[in-house]
């Protein structure tokens, strides 16, 4: 083939591209974050059907925990996550390392602290913004809010982290675009997709955290806090799971992406048509109706962009998919994902119609939905990746394939029968409200699924400890017991 | 006329009628988009100034149109570099580029 205006020569290429140790770090926070996000899930979904071991505890209520977990979910575990990944993959893309390496381990220290001081905002921050010398401080200073969280659902971050936050999402972008500004020629989609995620999550974050405490109030700062919950999946963990599957998913495949124009055609159409959206989490409200319908409109044409990129990956897979969803782990996990994706955008376009909110709104439909698309779907493929990835920069293979295995079957299926079930528990939710019976009636009608809920959790926090198990003896460098090396040989 | 010449001929001749065709089509697309769009923006102006709602659907909007207009200038930015002109070769030259890095060692 000819060397075309891409290729760098191999001699071009700096020796230690990729810092393999900070990747190693982000991947070690995200875990611990995904482990603390798993066990407040837990308790939460406890108390719901009041097994809480810790009732009457305070500082352990779920109203605070619920926090935790979402939180210590995006910034703890997604965003680690990813940023480890970015420092694989954009030095890679480019043949060029990040603008600096102090920066990047800067920022890794940094993260940590944002997330953690985050968490203990939300835990202790309650009970010291009452204190009456924090109390009398809060009005020398005119400090606008609380020492606590902020009551905007995933900008919870207290408002005195929130300019700390941004400045790091400005280094990180900043850290990244360096080595994607030097790269030459036409862009590959991955790139495209990193290069719009930095710069609308900067932003996404700064709208969320930053207009509804400072400057617009009531119904209007509703409808920014639905751009925000939304963007913040759509431009912040969708262009950076998307353009991530585009890296990876052709090179475990050993194959391009099926169509190259076609999944630019889904990147501009995120860009144009995604971030007018957030208001068709308030149809139904006093937000004006003209603004619901440009939100409904605009979920339609999200879909349309949202086919391409499903058939884009599944046409990349082949006519041979089937052998390689069953004997390559990560594809396994990265295709599982995308039927998951399917199912929460086909959800999406329900209900995204009105008829449909009457039903769902408030309900655990929503919570179903949720848990499928941050969980089914991003974060399996953030660990298909770490499968793929661990034994690379561990230099020896997975200890054990059949704790992996058990990992993909007690995640995937604990995750469905999650979502299967809280699908149902917001219907039958939706109909008792309906129905205009009692609320009692309602909540003792939704307790068999509650039930249900947390032996799913049980199955995916299992799941969460298989993986872990066998990383730590992987890195321990114990000896391999897989008998067959199938698995072995096609996930690295 | 050489046959080289000849075909150089027949070459400029299609690629000039692709772009005549190219403008016709964009025409025909644009102006009644356009149309549509001006409609619109006037018909929310006037609710802008008439109804209280209006006035709320400024900062939503507004939102939507800077970072929109951030994009359409990329876009723009993308055609003028040529970055769509061989649409289908940066997905096989990334695939070269890792084979290349993987012939390298494990991480670079
Ligand atoms: C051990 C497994 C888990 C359990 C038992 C669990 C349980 C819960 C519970 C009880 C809630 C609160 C629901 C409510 O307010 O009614 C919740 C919310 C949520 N969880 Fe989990 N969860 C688990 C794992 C996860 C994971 C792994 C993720 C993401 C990767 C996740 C993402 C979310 C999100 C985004 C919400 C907010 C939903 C909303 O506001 O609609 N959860 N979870």
């Amino acid at each position: 083939m000819s060397q075309s205006r891409n290729q760098p020569s191999a001699r071009a290429v700096p020796a230690d591209l990729v810092d393999e140790k900070i990747v190693i770090a982000y991947y070690m926070a995200a875990l611990t974050f995904i482990t603390i996000s798993m066990l407040a899930g837990l308790l939460v979904a406890l108390q719901l059907v009041r097994w809480n071991p810790f009732n009457g505890a305070e500082l352990l209520s779920p109203g605070r925990w619920r926090m935790i977990h979402t939180n210590a979910i995006a910034y703890g575990f997604l965003a680690n996550a990813f940023l480890g990944t970015l420092h694989w993959a954009v030095p890679r893309l480019t043949f060029h390392k990040v603008a600096s390496k102090a920066l990047s381990w800067f920022i890794f220290y940094a993260w940590q602290v944002i997330v953690l001081a985050t968490a203990a905002g939300i835990v202790i921050g309650p009970t010291l913004q009452d204190q009456p010398w924090v109390m009398e401080l809060a009005k020398q200073t005119h400090l606008p809010m609380g020492l606590g969280a902020q009551g905007l659902e995933w900008g919870e971050t207290p408002f005195w982290i929130d300019p700390v936050a941004l400045l790091g999402l400005l280094l990180v972008a900043v850290n990244f675009m360096v080595p994607i500004g030097r790269s030459k020629g036409p862009m590959y989609v991955t790139l495209w997709y990193f290069m719009a995620a930095f710069v609308w999550t900067f932003l996404t974050y700064a709208m969320g955290n930053l207009l509804p405490e400072y400057a617009v109030a009531g119904t209007s700062a509703g409808a920014i806090g639905g751009l925000f919950i939304h963007d913040l999946v759509g431009l912040f963990v969708t262009p950076l799971g998307w353009g991530l599957m585009y890296y990876f998913v052709p090179i475990l495949l050993k194959k391009p992406i099926w169509s190259h124009g076609l999944s630019l055609v889904g990147f501009w159409g995120l860009a144009f048509f995604y971030p007018l959206q957030g208001i068709h989490h308030f149809l139904y409200t006093p937000i004006p109706m003209f603004l619901q319908y440009g939100a409904v409109i605009s979920t339609i044409a999200v879909e349309l962009v949202v086919a391409t990129v499903v058939i884009n990956f599944f046409g990349t897979l082949g006519s041979k998919g089937y052998d390689q969803f069953v004997n390559n782990l990560p594809i396994r996990y990265f295709y599982t994902g995308m039927v998951f994706y399917f199912i929460t955008c086909f959800q999406c376009a329900l209900q995204v119609t009105l008829t449909f909110q009457k039903l769902i709104h408030f309900t655990d439909w929503v919570v179903g939905h949720a848990h499928l698309v941050m969980f089914g779907v991003f974060s399996l493929w953030l660990f298909g990746i770490m499968i793929y990835l661990f034994p690379r920069l561990l230099g020896r293979p997975w200890y054990s394939q059949k704790l992996l295995t058990y990992h993909y079957w007690l995640s995937a299926g604990g995750l469905f029968v999650m979502f299967l079930d809280l699908t149902l528990a917001g219907v039958f939710q939706g109909w008792y409200w309906a129905s205009l019976q009692p609320w009692d009636a309602s909540t003792n009608g939704s307790t068999p699924f509650w039930i249900v809920r947390v032996f799913a959790g049980l199955a995916m926090f299992g799941g969460l400890l298989c993986f872990l198990y066998n990383l730590w003896m992987t890195a321990k460098g114990a000896e391999s017991v897989d008998e067959s090396p199938a698995l072995a040989a096609a996930a690295t | 006329m050489s046959d080289a010449r000849t075909s150089d001929v027949r070459g400029t001749a299609s690629s000039r009628r692709k772009t005549w065709i190219t403008i016709a089509m964009a025409v025909l697309i644009l102006i009644p988009s356009l149309y549509g769009f001006a409609g619109k923006f006037i018909e929310f102006v006037h609710i802008y100034r008439g109804t209280g709602g209006g006035e709320f659907a400024v900062a939503p909007i507004l939102n939507y149109l800077l970072a929109s207009a951030g994009f359409f200038c990329m876009l723009l930015w993308a055609a003028w570099n040529g970055m769509f002109r061989d649409v289908e070769q940066p997905k096989i030259d990334f695939l070269e580029n890792e084979r290349l890095l993987d012939r390298r060692g494990p991480a670079a």
